[in-house]
């Protein structure tokens, strides 16, 4: 119920302020600031009322919408999503306060597009159903269209078409597999649905999977957006007023990531694993293309542009990582990164404000003239480099350590191998943090040390109180998620360890499909027998039928694992192995530790019920 | 089987007889009152009546006689679930589009007496051809709804001769030789395959079976029929038409067109290919329909989507978006030549019908409304610019109906896309032509967002006087309904969907 109230509430707030009068200009600015900001303290209830120790989908609501299709209006909250949620509500009210003079005209439109958009986007980011996520994912784009080209810059328009153009190709091309997988579903159980936690249950054969993943992967690396599909970025984030630009660079690229997190991986495992590699390395070659030419601009916004497909380029590269601290540490810089560049964006949005100018060379020295504000921007350029300390660092870092331990952690957890040269890549990854920290480093030296060259410059005026208003509450999550990331960990880690063995699961049954084909059992009556019969045997069972080779490093491991569950209580770098536990296992499992666990306590496929427990892995296809 | 008494069979047509019969009542009641100053409205008024009167009948036949299907004349005439549901889409487009007319009418000052009766023996012209139940009644149907749209396009009488009358003009006359070759090759396909079987009975050939499929004369027939049809859904190759008319007519008449007379040649199709022609080996054996119609539906997206690129003119525009329409709807026709699901994508293509339907009416709707500058009509996207300042609904109005011709949701547009391609990837063989569907689709939103462009991001001329609409309540009305039915279908396209799916056919 509060989640729905969350999702429709910025909707009803749109409506309300159409009917506002169209004179009242300050009315309308601070009816939409209030009514986001109330919104934001509605979805803190979610962060009350959500249970930290589930894995599972929360707060949820299920009611039929279209019956006949099998779509539902099902949304749910997870570890996954829960961040993100509070990110999208957090920053709009952000980016309506900071909106300030980058919007001189028809006000009512711009806050009823911000409130849209904020709907579109909180509901893309817990729709359960996959028809429901889609019109979210769409409802969204048409907010950010008028963005776009009503307040943007001189080139809006093109900016604008180019941006919608991009996101559509990806997304028809999924509405195709979405309709591709419905019926393949109904033909396995007879039934048509939409649901996703329905569809986690179906494993399709490696040619489907191919397809399908191939195709909703396109739809979301367009919107992260990984390196050959980005070229729409720099455009949009140029032309975007500046609370477009905070939303668009804060939340609307995470879509792209959470999407590859929240679907394509789960439904598809085995096409996922194989692709894994190429993925992985677009992810480096975004983050170190991205930085170079970041560090190239002149113009001050595309840099920030840039430094975004950098940064994203983590959030990829720890996805495909498979492992817990990986896939954490994507999630954690996905918000760590709505908060920095949004701040950027925000701060240099002040700036332009100011001086109609986004060359870095026009500005200069502004630190003797607006001293305050500097300082605040100092913080969240830090923050978007990765000092220790501050949010952006935390997420790279669990993210490097996720890749460069890949293949121990792959054998612990039993996930599939994905990262080819594990060190090599994460090493290519971390040159991107030193790029990073030179690229902010030389712009922020170029716009605000040195001696104030322009004499224009001189009279600027420093942070009023409404963008100190806006600017601060960045400032500060950029510090408090630096010092305190614990509390986002610990919530995320349950659904992050949930969704990596349902992952090992569904991929393991991939294979048995991959296999009962290569053995010629290719008769789908053949393999519907197959599936029926391996569907009801227990997962510990399928373990015994499915012998490997155990590493006698287990023990070793475990103690070496101790002193670090101490030091962290969250029990997140328990499951890194030691030294030893490395070198001798790699060739086999080396026990049932990390999330084998969780296993132990219980079984992997819990009877929790058909909705909410974990997948009832169910084979087919042809 | 035994014939029903011949009052009931009248009785089942009721509808049919009831517009052709207003027609007349029109056309006498115009003619007898043309001198007078409220002749217009009140023929208008009158067309109203008796639309809504129709409307009112079919609701009450369908309510007691179910969607059962009644075969009527010796199988001439099918009343079944699909032609009530097609004959009630035909009557709710003619409805909107005479709620559109009268201020249209008066604001171009055009003086056309026939206007409504025509528009009247069209529709019932529709309504035979969704009911044809014989090849030769199919003719009867598509020339009774052609001639009078013919004579409607020219329908732009002034006392003073323009140029825009003789586009108009020209528009009619081409429409009306490229309609005249179109019905020559429907018939000259309608006699091979009478030569072949012997019969033009849609139920006759059915029980042929896969007989059918090794008949040569019939084969060739089919595919005669294949071009005529094609014709009248301005499918590429033969589309040549479209623009040029569409372009020339009257807007509302140019709705009307796009809308109701493009559904019942989809009616014509669906009931010779998928009925008549529905038998595997002739779908999709060797020499079926399916693969040629397969290379049809692909050139019709494609040809339509990518021209209508370059158009400036808004009319001209939409009407290469109504041929790339076609060539979605045509992937419906081709899923439902597999029998298997053939109800089901039947269904489907009624329910993108209707949501096509209402947009597209909605659409000329709002071009008709926006009037003229300097004494001509605003066709242009330039003269578009700053519509969402000037007029905030109407630019939201029209938005939404662009985006629900893009197939955005949550609009009618696209429940109607889902539903069609999901009754096609059904068919494994399929999957391409959807594939390439949702990618010219993808091509669409560039020139859909082309005029939201000119309403929203741009400014109006600075000399510009305001707008002089073409206002009246009754296209009010039009245009409102015709929003909310989008929208409401895109919120909660179930009902709408439990409607179509009643439009089953065949006994």
């Amino acid at each position: 119920m509060i989640l729905t109230a969350v999702v429709l509430l910025p909707l009803l707030a749109a409506i309300l302020t159409l009917l506002l009068p169209r004179e009242e200009k300050a009315l309308i600015r601070n009816f939409g600031v209030a009514a986001s900001a109330l919104i934001f303290l509605v979805s803190l209830v979610l962060l009350w009322k959500f249970n930290t120790k589930s894995p599972d989908m929360q707060l949820g609501i299920q009611l039929a919408w279209v019956k006949t299709l099998g779509i539902s209006f099902h949304m749910g909250v997870d570890g996954i999503s829960l961040f993100l949620v509070l990110l999208t509500t957090f920053l709009t009210p952000v980016a309506i306060l900071g909106a300030g003079g980058a919007v001189t005209k028809r006000h009512k439109e711009f806050v009823a597009a911000m409130l849209v958009l904020e709907t579109g986007m909180l509901g893309a980011f817990v729709a359960m159903d996959m028809v429901l996520f889609y019109v979210f994912w769409e409802l969204m784009l048409v907010p950010m269209y008028l963005l776009i080209g009503i307040w943007g810059g001189e080139r809006r328009v093109y900016a604008a078409i180019k941006f919608v153009l991009y996101t559509m190709v990806g997304s028809v091309l999924m509405l195709v597999a979405i309709i591709f997988m419905y019926l393949r579903f109904h033909e396995l159980t007879g039934v048509y649905t939409f649901d996703l936690l329905e569809w986690k249950r179906m494993i399709l054969t490696p040619a489907e999977q191919f397809f399908c993943f191939g195709t909703f992967a396109l739809a979301f690396m367009i919107k992260v957006p990984v390196f050959p599909l980005h070229t729409w970025l720099p455009d949009a984030h140029v032309e975007a007023p500046t609370p477009g630009s905070v939303i668009l660079a804060g939340v609307l690229l995470k879509l792209g990531t959470y999407g590859l997190l929240r679907f394509a991986m789960p439904l598809f495992p085995y096409a996922s694993t194989k692709l894994a590699p190429y993925i992985a390395i677009l992810g480096i070659v975004g983050i170190i293309y991205g930085a170079l030419l970041a560090y190239a601009q002149k113009d001050a916004k595309k840099l920030i542009a840039y430094s975004s497909i950098s940064h994203l380029g983590f959030v990829v590269l720890g996805l495909m990582s498979l492992s817990i601290q990986g896939t954490e540490g994507a999630i954690f810089v996905m918000i760590a990164h709505g908060i920095t560049s949004g701040g950027l964006f925000l701060g240099f949005g002040m700036l332009y404000e100011r001086r109609h100018t986004r060359l870095m060379s026009e500005y200069g020295g502004l630190w003797k003239v607006v001293p305050k504000f500097s300082a605040l921007y100092l913080v969240i350029m830090l923050g978007s480099v990765g000092l220790p300390g501050l949010c952006g660092f935390v997420g790279e870092f669990l993210v490097l350590v996720g890749s460069y331990d890949h293949h121990a952690a792959a054998v612990i957890q039993g996930v599939p191998v994905t990262l080819p040269h594990p060190k090599l890549m994460t090493a290519a990854a971390a040159l991107g943090v030193i790029f990073s920290a030179v690229y902010l480093l030389v712009m922020f030296q170029k716009v605000f040390f040195g001696p104030v060259k322009h004499k224009i410059n001189l009279s600027l005026r420093d942070v009023t109180s409404r963008e100190l208003g806006a600017i601060v509450p960045l400032v500060v999550m950029t510090i408090a998620l630096g010092i305190f990331p614990s509390p986002l960990l610990r919530r995320m880690e349950p659904a992050v360890k949930q969704h990596l063995a349902e992952y090992q699961v569904k991929y393991k049954a991939s294979i048995d499909v991959k296999k009962a084909r290569r053995a010629k059992v290719l008769s789908r009556k053949a393999l519907r027998g197959l599936a029926s019969k391996l569907r009801t045997i227990k997962p510990a069972d399928r373990q015994k039928l499915r012998p490997r080779r155990r590493g006698k490093a287990a023990a070793a491991k475990a103690s070496k694992g101790k002193w670090m569950k101490k030091t962290f209580p969250s029990r997140r770098l328990g499951n890194l192995p030691g030294r030893g536990a490395r070198r001798r296992g790699l060739k086999g499992s080396a026990g049932r530790r990390g999330l084998g666990r969780g296993r132990r306590r219980a079984p992997i496929i819990r009877p929790r019920g058909r909705r909410h427990g974990m997948p009832q892995p169910m084979r087919g296809g042809r | 089987m035994k014939d029903l008494s011949t009052f009931s069979q009248l009785l089942r047509i009721s509808p049919i007889v009831l517009v052709a019969g207003w027609a007349l009542l029109t056309l006498l009641v115009e003619s007898f009152t043309r001198n007078k100053e409220s002749n217009r409205s009140f023929v208008g008024h009158l067309t109203l009546v008796g639309l809504s009167a129709t409307l009112l009948l079919q609701l009450l036949l369908l309510g007691k006689m179910g969607p059962k299907a009644i075969s009527l004349f010796h199988g001439r005439v099918l009343m079944d679930g699909f032609a009530m549901q097609m004959g009630m889409l035909f009557v709710v487009g003619a409805l909107l589009t005479v709620l559109l007319s009268p201020s249209y009418l008066e604001g171009h000052d055009i003086d056309f007496g026939e206007y409504y009766p025509l528009l009247l023996f069209s529709v019932a012209g529709m309504m035979i051809i969704a009911a044809a139940g014989d090849l030769m009644v199919l003719v009867i149907g598509i020339e009774t709804m052609s001639l009078p749209v013919y004579a409607l396009c020219s329908s732009w009488r002034r006392k003073a001769a323009s140029q825009r009358e003789e586009a108009s003009l020209e528009a009619s006359f081409k429409y009306f030789i490229m309609g005249a070759f179109s019905t020559g090759i429907t018939v000259y396909g309608i006699a091979l395959v009478y030569g072949a079987t012997g019969t033009t009975l849609f139920s006759d050939l059915v029980a042929l079976g896969p007989e059918a499929a090794t008949k040569g004369l019939l084969v060739v027939g089919m595919v005669m029929l294949l071009g005529g049809l094609g014709f009248k859904v301005a499918a590429v190759p033969f589309h040549m038409w479209t623009p040029d008319v569409y372009q020339g007519a009257p807007t509302p008449v140019t709705g009307f067109m796009a809308a109701a007379v493009k559904a019942a040649a989809f009616a014509a199709m669906l009931r010779v290919f998928t009925y008549g022609f529905g038998t595997k080996e002739l779908v999709f054996g060797s020499n079926g329909w399916a693969s040629i119609l397969a290379v049809i539906a692909a050139l019709t997206m494609l040809l339509g989507n990518l021209t209508a690129l370059w158009q400036s003119n808004v009319k001209r525009m939409l009407a290469y978006s109504s041929i790339a329409h076609a060539g979605y709807l045509l992937i419906g026709v081709i899923a439902a030549g597999n029998p298997s699901i053939s109800a089901e994508a039947r269904s489907a293509v009624v329910f993108y019908l209707w949501a096509y339907t209402f947009t597209t009416i909605g659409a000329f709707g709002v071009i008709a409304w926006i009037g003229k500058r300097e004494g001509r009509e605003r066709e242009d996207v330039d003269d578009w610019a700053g519509l969402a300042r000037q007029r905030p609904a109407m630019a939201l109005a029209m938005t939404i109906f662009l985006l629900s011709l893009a197939g955005v949701p949550p609009t009618a547009g696209f429940f109607g896309k889902l539903f069609v391609f999901k009754a096609a990837l059904a068919n494994t063989g399929l999957i391409w032509l959807v594939v390439l569907g949702l990618l010219t689709s993808v091509v669409s939103v560039y020139y859909y967002l082309r005029i939201v462009v000119a309403m929203y991001f741009k400014d109006a001329p600075q000399q510009e006087p305001d707008i002089q609409p073409m206002v009246s309540a009754t296209s009010r009305v039009a245009l409102f309904g015709a929003t909310l039915f989008v929208l409401l279908v895109g919120m909660y396209p179930t009902s709408l969907w439990k409607h179509a799916a009643k439009a089953l056919m065949g006994l």
